[in-house]
């Protein structure tokens, strides 16, 4: 069975900058992969090029089998991304948003439906769906593109900060849909975050990215053990600073 | 049709409908703005008729009689009566017959803007007016074309006013006045100049002016909607899902040339009430045919005028589409754009005023090269029935589009239109500036 992601040797360059430098690494079907780093190492970048937004100076990036470059545009039918600083149309309704983004990835009118019934259920913003999004609280936005990007039931959920500007309750809510989807429909997820806890606690195999290069990967367990620390956000610490 | 391209035309209406920047500026404010600036000017008008104006009136008198004589003496006095008239008045005895041509040899002789005659049998008719009410002294007034000012029409009109003061002073409707333009050279009974002259103001003005304003709005519109999915960070998002790049890029142009469309739509119908508050005096009765009196396009002139107003609009708005897509928000986007507006209004204010062909070849050639020129350049050209001027214009606008279209599709098929970024000058000024503050 093909790997869910495949990125070897990708280089990314914006101008003088090697904003990637060499990445290599690989996510299985049916698994939730966490990219952690600090600020500018190139998660972002890297996301960005697995969901065809970029394209690599060198390397190759495979989805499912796939090559990011050559076949964007099968890979965009079985991604779904979720970018960090993502936005909403403001003068759209919840309801409406969800609609819109169905259609891409719907068969039929039905099947749209049911996944903006999903999406409300995945939200829990309930009668909150039918007002324009310019109403909604920063948590309310992140609420519905987190809906919004699991609804299609991709191949590949790839999410970048999922629970940024979520509250507690509401960062463990979608924690557990993320869970709940990969469980009930195979969906595979690739995410960053800078929530430590938040990837020990969801994620199968972490990598650590430093300036553009993969520095550490294993379970959450593995590393932990590896480094002789108690808890990822140590590890984080200590391979940034070694590297 | 391209993947995805309904549903995103669909949410591009949507979104542009509801934003009331856009309601507000395309479709409420030429709704209010015109009709409030026609009932002003209207007013100005009917204030002007009751006040009387400064004018020169010239009077041929074909009658020779007694109350042609009262008449010329009558007029003369106004000035006097304090009612508000400051008439200039020249008399001509005996002028037949009275030809096109020698009205405009008066005219231009004595500066006038209009001609009265009192016809043969004019002291006759009053005379058995008093026996006979049914029957009326008719006079006969002549304007010619020389212009299509608005302002025109005010002078025209002071020979209603003439006449009622005449009629309240010896017996109501005894007078009644024919009016007749010199069109070309010709005498064209029936027709009064301040109509004509409303009409050929309607076409050599509103035409230019509405394409400015449509043109203008499309762009801040198209300009706006590339960076606001920036500035919103929707973009990211949009362009990941399965849609056709292409289908975002024509999604975009559409719905700018729908909304520009209603924009459009609202600015005629304020403008037309406008025109209709300036023209109320007229008789609605008096139609007229200008496209006869070879003052307008023919249909297929019109066609042309209207393929030209399109290419031009797509052509603006494919512009304004990649100059958003270098921009990093709606701010960005509006300055980029801002250095497209000169290109749109100076050729078309500069056409209103000029004929093309009487400026120097450089010039010419520079009007001939911005395709904003040429919807100004076309409408006069299908005026005079020079369709070719208009054809070779609309293959030169065409052919820019595509290529702006072409290089507005490869940019969106490529990483730069996520990555691709200008700042200006100015902006890193003002960056600058708040940052050190």
């Amino acid at each position: 069975m093909a790997l869910a992601v495949e990125v070897s040797n990708v280089v990314k360059v914006f101008g003088g900058v090697r904003a990637l430098d060499g990445l290599s690494f690989t996510v299985k079907p049916g698994e939730i992969y966490g990219l952690i780093g600090p600020n500018g190492a190139g998660k972002t970048t890297a996301l960005r090029i697995i969901s065809t937004l970029l394209l690599p100076t060198e390397g190759t990036v495979e989805v499912f089998g796939l090559n990011v470059v050559e076949e964007a545009e099968k890979v965009r039918e079985i991604i779904s991304y979720l970018p960090e600083e993502a936005g909403v149309y403001r003068y759209l309704s919840g309801w409406e948003y969800l609609e819109f983004m169905g259609r891409f990835s719907a068969k039929n009118l039905d099947e749209v439906r049911a996944m903006v019934r999903e999406a409300a259920e995945i939200s829990g913003l309930g009668e909150r769906l039918k007002d324009k999004t310019k109403t909604y609280s920063k948590g309310m936005k992140r609420r519905l593109l987190v809906a919004r990007a699991l609804m299609v039931k991709p191949k590949l959920a790839i999410l970048d900060e999922p629970t940024s500007g979520l509250d507690v309750i509401h960062s463990y809510h979608v924690r557990e849909i993320i869970r709940r989807y990969v469980k009930e429909h195979g969906v595979t997820v690739l995410l960053s975050s800078h929530n430590m806890l938040e990837v020990e606690h969801i994620c199968d195999r972490v990598a650590l990215i430093n300036k553009g290069r993969l520095v550490a990967e294993g379970s959450p367990q593995e590393l932990k053990e590896k480094y002789g620390c108690t808890n990822l956000e140590e590890v984080f610490a200590r391979v940034v600073k070694l590297a | 049709m391209l993947r995805g391209f309904r549903n995103f035309l669909v949410k591009e209406l949507k979104v542009l409908a509801r934003d009331p920047k856009i309601l507000l500026g395309m479709i409420i404010v030429p709704l209010v703005i015109f009709p409030a600036m026609g009932a002003i000017m209207g007013y100005a008008v009917q204030t002007a008729q009751e006040r009387g104006v400064k004018a020169t009136l010239i009077v041929v008198n074909n009658d020779g009689g007694n109350w042609s004589r009262s008449f010329i003496d009558f007029l003369k006095g106004l000035n006097a009566m304090g009612v508000g008239f400051n008439l200039t008045v020249h008399v001509k005895e005996n002028v037949e017959p009275l030809t096109g041509e020698k009205v405009l040899e008066l005219l231009s002789k004595y500066n006038a803007a209009q001609i009265v005659e009192i016809p043969e049998g004019f002291s006759e008719n009053i005379t058995a007016h008093f026996s006979n009410p049914q029957i009326k002294a008719r006079l006969r007034f002549y304007g010619a074309l020389r212009g299509a000012s608005v302002f025109e029409n005010v002078d025209s009109s002071v020979v209603d006013a003439v006449i009622n003061q005449f009629n309240r002073a010896v017996a109501p409707d005894v007078l009644f006045s024919e009016k007749a333009t010199v069109i070309k050279g010709e005498i064209k009974y029936g027709v009064d100049p301040s109509t004509v002259s409303g009409l050929l103001t309607s076409q050599s003005i509103a035409l230019p002016v509405t394409t400015l304003i449509v043109l203008m709005l499309a762009v801040q519109v198209a300009a706006t909607s590339v960076a606001m999915e920036k500035e919103e960070k929707t973009f990211e998002t949009l362009l990941t899902l399965p849609i056709d790049r292409l289908a975002i890029l024509w999604g975009k142009l559409s719905s700018s040339i729908i909304i520009a469309a209603v924009g459009s739509l609202a600015f005629m119908a304020g403008y037309n009430y406008m025109l209709g508050s300036i023209t109320a005096g007229i008789p609605k009765d008096l139609k007229l045919d200008l496209a006869a009196l070879g003052l307008a396009p023919s249909t297929f002139g019109y066609l042309l005028l209207g393929l030209s107003l399109f290419v031009t609009l797509l052509s603006a708005l494919a512009l304004a589409v990649i100059a958003s897509a270098f921009a990093e928000d709606v701010r960005s986007a509006q300055s980029f754009v801002g250095y497209i507006y000169p290109l749109v209004f100076i050729p078309l204010l500069t056409l209103m005023y000029l004929d093309i062909n009487a400026l120097p070849l450089a010039l010419r050639l520079v009007l001939y090269a911005i395709p904003f020129s040429h919807p100004a350049i076309v409408s006069k050209a299908v005026i005079m029935g020079d369709h070719w001027t208009a054809i070779y214009g609309i293959i030169y606008v065409s052919a820019f589009t595509v290529v702006v279209m072409y290089a507005a599709s490869r940019l969106f098929a490529t990483e730069k239109i996520l990555t691709a970024k200008l700042k200006f000058k100015g902006l890193k000024r003002k960056e600058k500036a708040a940052k050190a503050s």
